[in-house]
């Protein structure tokens, strides 16, 4: 038998195996990301006072002159806030974009995002805030992701489209309801306040809330960050992920569980924070490549980075704070599209 | 205040002298709202229907009586029940408040076919969201008057056009002038203020989930300057968000807690670690605004009630109003009715302004 | 060791295969022969346990290498990884690549012929290769019984020859039982010591390659006349059975 010789095609391999090279990179950005964050802000403060302020605190010192207290009260919880949401959402994009094997799949897709508008939308409806709010929205986040599963499931298995399109109609359901809320709301004071929350914002971050957000953010990134070679398995289909003797039903919905508690847990204390899910996966694949051993943790890096800068961006650009949402489109999209544009350019002429 | 102001001005007297000269009730009464519509009503109206929420009082307040008002916004009705008017007017009570769709309690999309039951001569609608609100009762044949929030040109228009609908030229008349007599009362009062003497009041009219406020393009903003202040929120266009920091870096002298959360008391400031280190914190100029007829902080009838409980607050030093006589003066001539010393220690939130600095001068004699 | 006994699937009412006892022996060869949708796929399916029996029973080790038909999701993993995982999957939720791992893969690369690909994405390699890269990888989790779902019927003829080389390596070897379905009788004639015929629902003759693949079983089994013919090849100087459809007999439908 003649011995095989390897053909090569057209395409080269562009990147070396440099994935870690890009993490740290990424480690660098969002090192950086978080330093201006607590440096900048609306009351100006020299970066040396911001310094001061931490070492104060590290050093046990009561939190007392107002430097102290924005840098320590306002801008950490917050940059930190951004920085878990930004880093939680991307890994669970990455997660689900892997198991779907579909680039468009968000965390949104499980409807888990639009179960938890509609708790808080519902919540300030009520005149409630807070506490009720937070707990409204993570329920309902799970509440989604309970209908998904009751709706797909068959017999104890559930078809990848079937959990798709389950997850669209109980997203359509719920943002239904939130419409319906939002018609029925005061548009003197109530509306506004709806409208705000949904379109994201960390303007009401307190370390309270960081409390809230952080164990269920880091619990479910830290299971993707565990899983993240077997995103790859499962992202063979699933027969041949049977094959290997992977029970897929379960690892999936144990996936989807993560996710939930990422989505819910952002959620619940800042309100919809689209994009990151969808696009940061994507721009990280584009740069570290599809491997989800370097995907996942690039994804976290570059998505707490990129939503720390924006939310810096939007509570430093004017007096007012400009809308996460409004912010996350309409920064990343260029960066995006050109970034895109390079990929293929490059590949075109490969 | 500019031409927009000369305008409305010249709008409000010709509107005056028009139904000055109509000589008997009976007589046909045009009006023409603020998107330009023209409505005209055989004779003026009897039967009303108002959804924006204040402008139920307003009502209320020209006609001396609840009797035209026939049905009113939930909000409106609300605040009847929460408030002095509802007092004075114990037959505001029974005054349906069905008028929205889907029987919702907020919004301002009309139930047309429960409003049509109703048969008003004339209903009283937001414009500001272009037709959503007002095309199906148009379309329904229901004359409907539509409405623009915006400064005081506005609120004055609005008045004027409540005022023409039902033909009470002489109450309007009356209404106007005070209005003009209190805003140059305070302009003569504050000639020369530099502005650095104006304190800079930051108004919240919602502080959770997130503290909003009202720029540069609100009745508010308007309010506060008439009254020697500056608004600290006069950067912003509009109404947004503003975070802690930001308010912080403003670092107000006056700090107005609005009156559409009326369980969010001035201690949330007062205990805020941020919030509790501003000057306004720390010199107890901490407020809730009162509600009167209405509220006091969106533009109303009782408006120059504000203006002075305003000015007496912002410029303790050249204002001393006695808010307190004012208010039973003209809640007689407005409303018809006297308040007690009990009433008005609830109009102006003794209980939760106690602590505000200068507030003696609003407590009884 | 790998089985069906008395196995039999439908879909509502109807069979697609019944009383089917299949149960090649160990370190054995077997080809399932049959058209399109006689029920070749379901059969592979049933036998890995991706889908339930409606009767008899099936017997397999917890491991089974599976070979599927190159036309699985677009993977663009490097190829050592994906040689790796099947191996890694045995090892836990949490498992990633270990030392023992890169090296079984190494060693399975290298059984086919692919160690200078391991660098290389998935994705960029051609069908051979990838068809190759999927048989590595069913060898790397060091399974017993290996499942091939039509290997090489995509393939240019030079691949097939490629990857039937490979097989017929590990088949003299005789550490695998190896089980494939194939449209293509030649391949079963090349490879294959027994063959398994699926005629109809309980119709199915099984057998050594030598005695049941003759011009009638083969003509009823495709509904074409079929000629076998035994040529001397030019390799090796070995007698290769030629197995020659004769074209032009079936009028159009």
């Amino acid at each position: 038998m003649s011995a095989p010789t390897s053909t090569r095609t057209a395409k080269s391999v562009r990147r070396f195996d440099g994935g870690a090279v890009w993490l740290v990179v990424f480690a660098v950005l969002i090192g950086v990301a978080m330093l201006a964050g607590i440096c900048l802000g609306r009351l100006s403060l020299a970066p040396t006072g911001v310094f001061d302020s931490i070492m104060s605190w590290a050093r046990g010192a009561p939190i007392e002159a107002l430097e102290e207290r924005i840098v320590l009260l306002v801008r950490a919880p917050r940059v930190l806030i951004a920085a878990l949401s930004g880093m939680g959402l991307a890994i669970a994009g990455a997660a689900l974009q892997g198991l779907f094997r579909n680039p468009l799949v968000s965390p949104d897709i499980l409807g888990i995002t639009a179960g938890a508008a509609f708790g808080g939308a519902l919540a300030i409806l009520l005149g409630e805030s807070n506490t009720v709010l937070i707990g409204s929205a993570f329920a309902f986040g799970v509440v989604a992701l309970l209908l998904v599963g009751l709706i797909s499931r068959v017999d104890g298995r559930s078809d990848t489209m079937t959990v798709v399109l389950a997850g669209v109609v109980v997203a359509a359901m719920f943002t239904a309801f939130v419409s319906l809320i939002q018609f029925v709301a005061d548009p003197d004071s109530t509306l506004p306040a709806i409208v705000a929350w949904l379109m994201g914002s960390f303007a009401s971050t307190t370390w309270f809330r960081v409390g809230v957000a952080a164990p269920p953010v880091l619990i479910g990134a830290a299971g993707l960050m565990l899983l993240r070679f077997r995103v790859n398995l499962l992202s063979l289909g699933e027969d041949e992920a049977k094959s290997f003797g992977i029970r897929v039903q379960r690892e999936r919905w144990i996936i989807f569980l993560l996710v939930a508690l990422i989505a819910g847990g952002v959620v619940s204390v800042s309100g919809i924070v689209g994009w990151v899910g969808l696009v940061i996966p994507h721009a990280a694949r584009l740069l570290v490549g599809p491997d989800h051993r370097i995907l996942i943790p690039a994804s976290g890096l570059l998505g707490g980075a990129y939503l720390v800068a924006i939310d810096t961006i939007a509570r430093n650009a004017s007096a007012g704070e400009i809308p996460l949402g409004v912010l996350t489109a309409a920064v990343g999209a260029p960066i995006f599209a050109i970034l895109l544009r390079r990929m293929y350019t490059a590949e075109a002429r490969a | 205040m500019g031409l927009e102001g000369q305008a409305g001005r010249v709008f409000v007297m010709a509107a005056i002298a028009a139904l000055a000269a109509i000589p008997a009730l009976a007589d046909p009464v045009t009006i023409t709202d603020m998107t330009g519509r023209t409505i005209t009503l055989e004779e003026p109206a009897e039967r009303i229907i108002v959804f924006p929420v204040p402008w139920s009082s307003t009502v209320i307040a020209l006609d001396g009586g609840a009797d035209k008002l026939i049905a009113m916004h939930p909000e409106s009705k609300l605040a009847i029940e929460e408030g002095i008017l509802g007092q004075f007017f114990p037959e505001a009570h029974d005054i349906p408040s069905d008028i929205i769709a889907g029987g919702a309690s907020k919004g301002f999309m009309p139930n047309v076919e429960a409003v049509a039951a109703m048969k008003p001569d004339l209903v009283i609608q937001w414009g500001n969201r272009k037709d959503d609100g007002v095309t199906p009762l148009a379309n329904a044949g229901i004359n409907t008057a539509a409405i623009i929030y915006g400064a005081e040109e506005n609120a004055r228009q609005i008045m004027t056009l409540a005022a023409a609908a039902m033909g009470h030229a002489d109450k309007l008349g009356m209404l106007m002038k005070w209005r003009d007599d209190t805003a140059k009362a305070l302009n003569d009062r504050l000639s020369g203020l530099a502005d650095s003497d104006r304190p800079k009041v930051a108004y919240f009219f919602y502080t959770s989930p997130e503290y909003q406020t009202e720029g540069k393009s609100s009745y508010m903003d308007w309010q506060i300057s008439l009254a020697g202040g500056v608004n600290a929120a006069h950067e912003i266009d509009g109404w947004g968000s503003v975070g802690l920091e930001q308010i912080a870096a403003w670092d107000p002298d006056v700090i107005l807690l609005g009156s559409f959360e009326p369980q969010v008391s001035v201690s949330k400031i007062y205990d805020d670690p941020i919030l509790g280190a501003t000057k306004a914190a720390n010199a107890n100029r901490v407020y809730k605004v009162p509600v009167g007829g209405y509220r006091w902080d969106p533009p109303s009838q009782d408006s120059p009630l504000m203006w002075m409980w305003l000015a007496n607050i912002l410029h303790p030093e050249r204002f001393n109003f006695d808010v307190r006589a004012a208010t039973t003066e003209w809640y007689v001539k407005i409303y018809g009715h006297e308040p007690t010393a009990d009433q008005l220690d609830q109009v102006l939130l003794l209980d939760m302004n106690a602590k505000g600095a200068g507030y003696d001068r609003f407590v009884r004699k | 060791m790998i089985g069906l006994r008395g196995a039999g699937v439908r879909y509502d009412e109807r069979w697609i295969f019944r009383y089917l006892d299949f149960a090649p022996g160990a370190g054995r060869c077997v080809a399932i022969l049959g058209p399109n949708g006689r029920g070749k796929t379901t059969l592979i399916r049933a036998l890995l346990g991706f889908l339930a029996l409606s009767e008899g029973s099936r017997s397999a080790p917890s491991t089974v290498g599976y070979v599927p038909q190159a036309t699985a999701a677009i993977v663009s993993y490097r190829v050592r990884d994906v040689v790796a995982m099947g191996r890694v999957a045995q090892r836990g939720l949490f498992a990633t690549p270990s030392r023992g791992d890169r090296e079984a893969a190494a060693e399975a690369l290298a059984r086919v012929g692919l160690s200078a690909l391991g660098g290389q994405r998935f994705d960029v390699l051609s069908g051979g290769e990838r068809q190759l890269v999927l048989l590595a990888r069913a060898l790397a989790t060091g399974a017993d019984v290996l499942i091939l779902d039509e290997p090489a019927s995509a393939l240019d003829l030079r691949n097939q020859d490629r990857f039937l080389s490979v097989v017929e390596a590990l088949r003299a070897d005789g550490r695998h039982t190896i089980v494939f379905t194939t449209h293509l009788p030649q391949h079963a004639c090349a490879v294959a010591d027994e063959a398994l015929m699926l005629y109809g629902a309980e119709d199915h003759i099984s057998g050594p390659v030598g005695q049941v693949l003759n011009e009638e079983n083969l003509g009823r089994l495709y509904g074409i006349q079929v000629r076998i013919v035994d040529v001397e090849a030019t390799v090796g100087g070995r007698m290769v059975s030629g197995v020659i459809p004769v074209f032009g007999g079936t009028a159009p439908a």
